[in-house]
């Protein structure tokens, strides 16, 4: 029976999946970056929507709600899961109004009175059923799929804009994003980049290494001495983990100070952050906001005695409020942090935002 | 650090292209072959009991999946049921499991020797397996471990027949346990095992000198590794269990090995890792520091708001302090949950508590104004107002009322109930199982089913319980020791460790002597071999003083002595002769005159002539004889004058020779002290009535 054989393939691939996620990352983060697992999950989501059984739109986005819940479950902190799912709900979504021959584009706009008289009738209309359906909605997926290929190079392309000679740059520990950024700029323009270690994982070191190995001219520091070199330096760049709903970071530990010595000095802060890294949550959710790692780091385990009396803590990430940045570059162009909220109703549905 | 990310994922690469060949294959001993834990495992095997909510063995699965385990064996055999049932349930026999798990449950097994001979006759490996207990709990990546193994065993023909993996971890770490300390000598470059050794209790350790002389030139002798229980065995482990059928645990293995490392040509290698963490529940001790590393996050990514064994419900959330609360977690006003805490779901705590350093199970009532530091509270547990209970275990359904008090290192099985007002002192073990049964049942009793359990619970129920003991609405009986029964007394006491007894004296002792119960052979015989074997050797003389034995069947016990204690040739003869010339200090004190010395001493000679000669034969042995008789007169200087008199007698004999003597008084001359006992008027007046005999003739000694 080669539909039941489908189906069980397709499950294993999705507990592989999670499994992979729940053990993910050891330290900064997962192995892979955050562009691999955006790409990972969506390509995960289109073999589900191919694959999985479903008649009508309705049935498909109960599906992917299942799943995407798992998913983000298994790893909270990894964010870009549960972006992607969105993004995938909100295809099917416009999908299915262009098939009714609607446009879901008009209800975008919905006011204050219109949310309230409408109720919960929108999920009863996604019953109808159209043959072609699933061909848009994976023609759709995967245009999704080519725009995440190109979000680093989109990003990188708009370096020159940003870098201009003989300029100092600040970054923290290491991020595939403005890496390839500052690669970018290098074939141009001569500049210097002060990247912060970012212990006790020191990603920061191998930043360097890669940039100086291109002819960057590059300079480590430790931590302790962002806010000392700060008033030498013209910009500041850096990645992040999540760019929050309300313009916030969720990025690497150290960015906090990083972005406060910025804005003691007047520096400008400039986040490179693809789209995918839009989530639609608040820095107030305790709970999956932060990520504590083993404390192996701080102190080994091989101190012996002395881990009896102490409590080692070792969390990962920092929340860096909006009012200290003064840029985001994404694939799509730059954007002030206080119109994040206009780039989230875009991207994403609102009944999507709690799965 | 993503640059050990990107080491892990190329190990989890390599592996995987091996692995496409072969599926890595692990075999799980989910039965402690021991008591320590009871009377808690008396109703439920260890490795079922919740660690931070989660029964044991899932972790153990859980370490073996994400090291891409393949195909899991675990072997139960004491309540099997429960585990298998367990398993069942568990998501490890969903289909969709990447680690397929075969169960496999006889109550044959009696120790992990057995477990294996049976791996080998069913042979269920094919190639290189993992082999762990049910109670591990680590996060330790192995491939690269099982690269090296693989590595060895391509380049050096199956030489190398396991691997062990050690943490490092200095002395005094709390996650550290006593009983498990090795020390291990090790060969550097090739991370090969020379000499394995249990360091409890022992203030001496000896290494044999040969391991250091062949192999490279660097070696470590290390003490700072944490036994994780996690080994790589390639198959023919299995079968070298079944051919030494005395192999009863790893201990057993190892030193069998190391020891007939020359004749088997099998080699132990050893796998540090400085980061992940490994450890092994081996007693209440280890479950509280294994449990309090567990929710400090050590073992992350296996932490508790990580839900890894998928069960509905046992999702919690994390905040500061390492708390965890579980769904539907109420907690009274003014209650306060200080840090490390971990809640399970459903459990309800009253006003006014104070919560450290604790783990509570699923569905507790919890009273108000209670107290709990460094308690395990498992699920189902009823504890009412102004409880205090300080490092202590309390299992699933037990009740504790108003105002009982619960010193350290308390534990209360099954649905025991204590109170109220009381205060248990501290290491009291309450329990369901009035102790006088184990008594009644035989000696087999911990390695039967539960039915056997269920028929002694009918008979518990008739003898009343002590409300001195467990307070006046109390249920259940103060676990202990029955006084006959030193076994007992033993395991009580070893329930939380050897933290018990800060006296090192006792320690020691309590140890030693539980050893020789629970692993026949494991304390180390090597140290005091020597002096076993002269104990001995003295017993056998003297028996055959008494009986009249032939001197033909004293050198065969002698001979059998030496195979049975592995001692050589030459020590052999240096014992004998110490022994012999001891012999009268032995039968009459050591305020022995010289002359009573001598008169006692040389008839025995005589009697024992053909003994010596049986030993003494090459020149190189006279000279080895005389250098313990030189020896023995040098620490009884007072009767040095005898000594002339016993060569005398030993040349008359045949014993020594002429020439040897000779040779002897002119050569070994080193410290100051033998120099002067060879001024020794006698022995020089003797010496030259040698040289003088030599001249003349030989036979002038007959």
């Amino acid at each position: 029976m080669p539909g039941a054989d489908k189906e069980a393939d397709l499950t294993e691939r999705i507990e592989a999946f999670l499994a992979d996620l729940k053990r993910g990352g050891c330290g900064t983060g997962p192995i892979r970056g955050s562009g691999e697992t955006a790409r990972e999950t969506t390509a995960l989501l289109r073999k589900i929507t191919s694959q999985a059984r479903w008649s009508n739109a309705g049935d498909l986005m109960e599906i992917i709600r299942k799943e995407g819940r798992r998913m983000t479950a298994a790893q909270p902190s990894e964010t870009t899961v549960g972006n992607m799912v969105l993004r995938v709900l909100k295809i099917i979504r416009e999908e299915y109004a262009r098939s009714r021959g609607s446009s879901e584009e008009a209800d975008q706009q919905e006011s204050l009175h219109k949310l309230l008289t409408s109720g919960g009738l929108s999920e009863e209309n996604f019953r109808q059923h159209f043959a072609p359906l699933k061909a848009n909605v994976i023609e759709a997926i995967n245009e999704l799929l080519t725009e995440l290929e190109g979000t680093t190079d989109n990003i990188a392309m708009q370096a020159l804009e940003h870098i201009h000679s003989n300029e100092v740059i600040m970054t923290v520990g290491r991020s595939r994003t403005v890496e390839a950024f500052l690669k970018d700029a290098a074939r141009k323009r001569k500049f210097h980049v002060i990247v912060a270690e970012c212990a006790p994982f020191c990603q920061g070191h191998e930043m360097a290494t890669n940039l100086s190995k291109t002819g960057i001219e590059t300079t480590v520091i430790a931590d302790a001495a962002i806010f000392a070199v700060m008033s030498r330096v013209n910009k500041v760049i850096i990645g992040t983990q999540t760019v929050l709903a309300n313009g916030g970071l969720r990025a690497v530990n150290g960015t906090h100070t990083v972005a406060l010595a910025a804005k003691h000095h007047s520096t400008p802060l400039i986040v490179c952050a693809p789209m995918f890294k839009l989530s639609p949550q608040f820095p107030n959710e305790e709970d999956t906001f932060h990520k504590f790692v083993s404390p192996h780091e701080v102190l080994p385990f091989t101190e012996g005695e002395i881990l009896s009396k102490v409590n080692v803590h070792c969390p990962v990430f920092d929340y860096v409020p909006p009012e200290l940045i003064t840029l985001f570059i994404s694939n799509i162009g730059g954007n002030a942090p206080s119109y994040i909220y206009r780039l989230i109703s875009e991207l994403y549905h609102p009944e999507d935002h709690a799965l | 650090m993503s640059s050990r990310g990107g080491k892990q994922k190329k190990g989890n690469v390599a592996s995987e292209q091996e692995e496409e060949e072969q599926p890595l294959q692990a075999v799980l001993v989910a039965d402690s072959f021991n008591r320590r834990f009871f009377p808690i495992s008396k109703d439920q095997p260890r490795a079922l009991l919740p660690l931070g909510n989660v029964a044991m063995i899932d972790y153990t699965l859980e370490f073996l999946t994400s090291t891409g385990v393949q195909e899991t064996f675990v072997f139960c055999c004491w309540m099997s049921n429960k585990i298998k049932d367990h398993l069942l349930k568990s998501k490890w026999c969903r289909p969709t499991s990447p680690n397929v798990v075969h169960i496999i449950t006889s109550d044959l097994y009696r120790s992990l020797g057995d477990v294996l001979r049976d791996v080998d006759a069913k042979t269920l490996v094919r190639n290189d397996f993992i082999l762990v207990y049910g109670d591990v709990v680590s996060n330790i990546d192995v491939s690269q471990a099982l690269q090296e193994h693989r590595h060895r065993r391509k380049v050096d023909k199956n030489i190398s027949v396991m691997t062990m993996v050690f943490k490092e971890s200095s002395p005094g770490h709390k996650s550290r346990c006593e009983e498990d300390d090795v020390i291990v000598a090790m060969d550097s470059k090739s991370k090969r095992v020379l000499h394995y050794q249990k360091t409890q209790g022992l203030k001496k350790l000896q290494f044999p000198m040969n391991i250091f002389q062949h192999g490279s030139d660097e070696f470590e002798v290390r003490h700072d590794l944490l036994d994780c229980h996690i080994s790589i065995c390639s198959p023919q482990v299995a079968e070298l269990f079944t051919d030494n059928f005395d192999y009863q645990t790893r201990n057993d293995f190892v030193r069998g090995i190391l020891v007939n490392e020359e004749i088997l040509g099998n080699q132990i290698h050893l796998y540090v890792t400085q980061d992940g963490y490994g450890a092994r529940v081996s007693n209440l001790q280890m479950y509280d520091s294994v449990s309090s590393d567990m929710v400090r996050r050590w073992v992350y990514p296996v932490t508790p708001e990580a839900n890894f064994t998928d069960q509905r419900g046992q999702g919690c959330t994390h905040s500061r302090h390492n708390v965890y609360r579980g769904a539907g977690v109420s907690l009274g006003h003014g209650s306060q949950m200080e840090e490390n805490v971990l809640i399970g779901r459903d459990t309800s705590i009253g006003a006014n508590c104070h919560i450290s350093n604790s783990v509570i199970g699923n569905n507790c009532t919890i009273g108000d104004n209670v107290v709990l530091d460094r308690g395990y509270i498992w699920n189902n547990v009823d504890i009412s107002s102004n409880v205090e209970i300080h490092q202590s275990v309390v299992c699933d359904g037990a009740v504790v009322k108003e105002a009982v008090r619960l010193n350290k290192q308390c534990v209360l099985a099954y649905n025991v109930e204590i109170g109220p007002n009381l205060s248990l002192p501290e290491g009291t073990v309450v329990s369901m199982h009035h102790p006088e049964e184990e008594e009644e049942d035989d000696d087999d009793e911990f390695l039967s089913d539960d039915q056997e359990v269920g028929h002694s619970k009918d008979k518990t129920r008739q003898k009343a319980f002590n409300p001195a003991e467990v307070g006046p609405e109390g249920k259940g009986y103060i676990w202990k020791p029955s006084v006959d029964d030193t076994e007992d007394e033993e395991l009580a006491q070893c329930l939380w460790g050897l933290v018990l007894n800060p006296d090192p004296e006792s320690d020691s002792e309590s140890e030693a002597s539980e050893e020789s119960q629970d692993r026949s052979r494991s304390v180390s015989p090597e140290i005091d071999d020597v002096n076993a074997f002269q104990l001995e050797v003295l017993g056998t003389l003297q028996r055959g003083l008494e009986e009249n034995i032939v001197c033909d069947n004293l050198v065969l016990e002698i001979n059998s002595l030496k195979y049975a204690y592995n001692i050589t040739l030459k020590e052999v003869m240096q014992i004998l002769t110490r022994v012999v010339l001891e012999y009268p200090f032995q039968l009459q004190g050591t305020q022995l005159t010289t002359l009573q010395y001598t008169g006692l001493l040389l008839p025995l000679l005589k009697k024992w002539s053909p003994v010596f000669k049986n030993y003494i034969k090459r020149a190189q042995d006279h000279l080895d004889c005389l250098s313990a008789v030189e020896e023995l007169f040098l620490e009884q200087d007072t009767h040095q004058t005898a000594m002339v008199k016993v060569l005398m007698k030993m040349y008359q004999l045949e014993i020594l020779e002429e020439a040897a003597i000779l040779k002897w008084f002119s050569t070994g001359t080193t410290t100051d002290r033998s120099r002067q006992l060879r001024k020794n008027k006698g022995l020089q007046k003797f010496i030259q009535w040698l040289e003088e005999a030599e001249d003349e003739s030989s036979e002038e000694g007959e």
